[in-house]
C-alpha cells in the first residue's frame, strides 16, 4: 500500500516539474507541493521500522550458495568446490578457469591484496560481523570484513539517470519497506576483475542487477533473499538465501584494517607469500 | 631448556580438525602454502604476540633437534572472531613457554597456521590435542 503511494507521488512529480519547467503555470508548482508533500508522508516513521539493532553474524560457511555447493559441506576456497549459478556457456568457462586457479591457490581474492571492500553482494556473504541501521530514509548495511558499507536508499527516490551510474564496490541501491521487509534493489556493482561474490570463484558482470528482501525472521535471525539477475551472465535469475543469527546482547563491531599487518602479499604470479615478523619472505625459492 | 618437538599426527585427525576450525582461521587469502596432513608441535618460549589485522601472529622460539634457536611464525585467524571466541591482546605473553599445534608449510619454511595451544598456566585454546 505504501509502495503503491509512493509511486502515484513519484508520478505526480514528474508530471508537475514538467509542466512547472515548462509552462510556469501555477497549476503546476501546486502540482509539485502537492506531490511534495505525499512523499514526506511516504516515509515511514521511526517508530513504523523494524527493530534489527544488535551485531549478527552469517550461519555457515562463505560458500554463498550452501545449498547447490558441491561436495556437500565443501568451502569456499577448497579445491573442486563449486555452485550452480544459471551462468550461460561463456560465463561458465569463467567460473571453471576461476575455480582451476582456486586449486592451484590463485585465485585473485581482492580482500586478499587488501584495501577494498567486499562490495554487494558479497558483502551479505562475509565470515565477519554485520550491522543493520534502520533509519526511515536510508538503510545501512555495515561489516567488518572490507570494510564495507551499504546505503539503501528509502526515501522514495529512484536509481539515478544511467549516465549518473558507474561500477562501484557496494553499488546503487533504492528500495522500500513492504511491512517489515526490507526490498531493495541494487545495479552498478563492480564485476568479474574487480569483485568476487566468494572464493569458489563466483563472479558477476557489472550488468548485474539484484533484487533483496531482508527481514528479521526470529528474535535471534535475519535473513536475507538475494535474487540475481545478469544477462550478461546467466540465462534465468538465481535466488539464494542467508541467514544471520544474533550475537549475545552487547557484542561490538571492530576495525578489519587488512593493511595493518598484512604477512600474506599477493606476488605478480598470484602466489600468495608469508612474511616473517621482519617483512622477509619464509617462502622457499623466493626472494 | 626449551626444546623442539616436531611429529606428525596422522592425517585423519588433521582433516578431521580442518573441518571444523580451519574455515574460521584464514579468510582473507588462500592457505595453499600449509600442508593440512600434516601437524608439527612446537615447545618454546613466545617472543611476540600480533594482535593485529588480517591475522594474529604468535612469534615462538623454539631450540632445533641440532640445538639452535630458530623462530617460528604461527598464524591465526582474525582477532574480532577470536575475540569473541574468548581470545584477548595478551593472550599470549612474551616470555612465557607455549605449546602449539599448527599446520607446517609445504616448503618446510618455519611458519605454520594455527590450530591449538596450551598455555604454560594449562589452558587450551584452539583444537589442542
Amino acid at each position: 500500500m505504501l509502495f503503491f503511494n509512493y509511486k502515484l507521488c513519484l508520478h505526480i512529480v514528474h508530471l508537475s516539474v514538467i509542466r512547472s519547467i515548462i509552462y510556469k503555470c501555477k497549476q503546476g508548482l501546486f502540482l509539485w507541493f502537492f506531490s511534495k508533500l505525499c512523499m514526506a508522508q511516504s516515509l515511514v516513521s521511526y517508530e513504523q521500522l523494524p527493530d534489527w539493532s544488535g551485531v549478527w553474524q552469517m550461519n555457515g560457511s562463505t560458500v554463498f550458495d550452501a545449498s547447490s555447493v558441491q561436495p556437500e559441506g565443501g568451502r569456499a576456497g577448497s579445491a573442486g568446490v563449486r555452485e550452480f549459478p544459471p551462468y550461460n556457456e561463456e560465463w561458465e568457462a569463467i567460473y571453471e578457469d576461476n575455480m582451476e586457479q582456486v586449486s592451484l591457490g590463485r585465485f585473485p581474492d581482492p580482500l586478499s591484496i587488501c584495501g577494498t571492500p567486499a562490495g554487494y553482494p558479497r558483502m551479505l556473504n562475509v565470515p565477519g560481523a554485520i550491522e543493520f541501521v534502520v533509519r526511515p530514509e536510508q538503510v545501512w548495511i555495515l561489516t567488518e570484513d572490507g570494510p564495507s558499507i551499504a546505503r539503501i536508499y528509502t526515501d522514495g527516490r529512484s536509481h539515478p539517470p544511467e549516465d549518473e551510474i558507474w561500477p562501484t564496490y557496494s553499488g546503487e541501491s533504492v528500495g522500500y519497506w513492504e511491512g517489515d521487509t526490507l526490498v531493495f534493489e541494487t545495479i552498478g556493482i563492480k564485476g568479474k576483475g574487480d569483485a568476487i561474490i566468494d572464493r569458489t570463484g563466483l563472479v558477476l558482470s557489472v550488468d548485474a542487477r539484484i533484487k533483496t528482501e531482508i527481514r528479521r525472521v526470529d528474535i535471534s535471525t535475519m535473513e536475507a533473499q538475494i535474487e540475481i539477475t545478469d544477462s550478461t551472465a546467466m540465462t534465468e535469475s538465481w535466488v539464494v538465501t542467508k541467514r544471520y543469527g544474533k550475537l549475545e546482547d552487547g557484542a561490538r563491531m571492530f576495525d578489519v584494517a587488512c593493511v595493518e599487518n598484512n604477512r600474506n602479499p599477493i606476488d605478480e604470479t598470484g602466489r600468495t607469500l608469508t612474511l616473517d615478523s621482519q617483512g622477509n619472505i619464509l617462502d622457499s625459492g623466493v626472494n | 631448556m626449551i626444546t623442539l618437538q616436531y611429529r606428525k599426527i596422522s592425517q585423519y585427525l588433521a582433516i578431521l580438525l580442518l573441518q571444523f576450525f580451519y574455515p574460521t582461521a584464514i579468510a582473507h587469502h588462500s592457505g595453499n602454502m600449509f600442508d593440512r596432513e600434516q601437524i608439527v608441535e612446537l615447545v618454546g618460549i613466545v617472543r611476540e604476540f600480533q594482535w593485529t589485522s588480517p591475522h594474529i601472529w604468535i612469534q615462538v622460539l623454539v631450540i632445533s633437534e641440532t640445538g639452535i634457536t630458530e623462530e617460528w611464525s604461527i598464524e591465526g585467524g582474525v582477532p574480532n572472531r577470536l575475540f569473541r571466541s574468548g581470545w584477548r591482546p595478551n593472550t599470549f605473553k612474551p616470555g612465557h613457554q607455549v605449546i602449539l599445534q599448527a599446520y607446517p608449510m609445504r616448503d618446510g619454511a618455519r611458519a605454520g597456521l594455527f590450530i591449538g595451544a596450551k598455555l604454560n598456566d594449562g589452558s587450551i585454546l584452539g583444537e589442542f590435542n
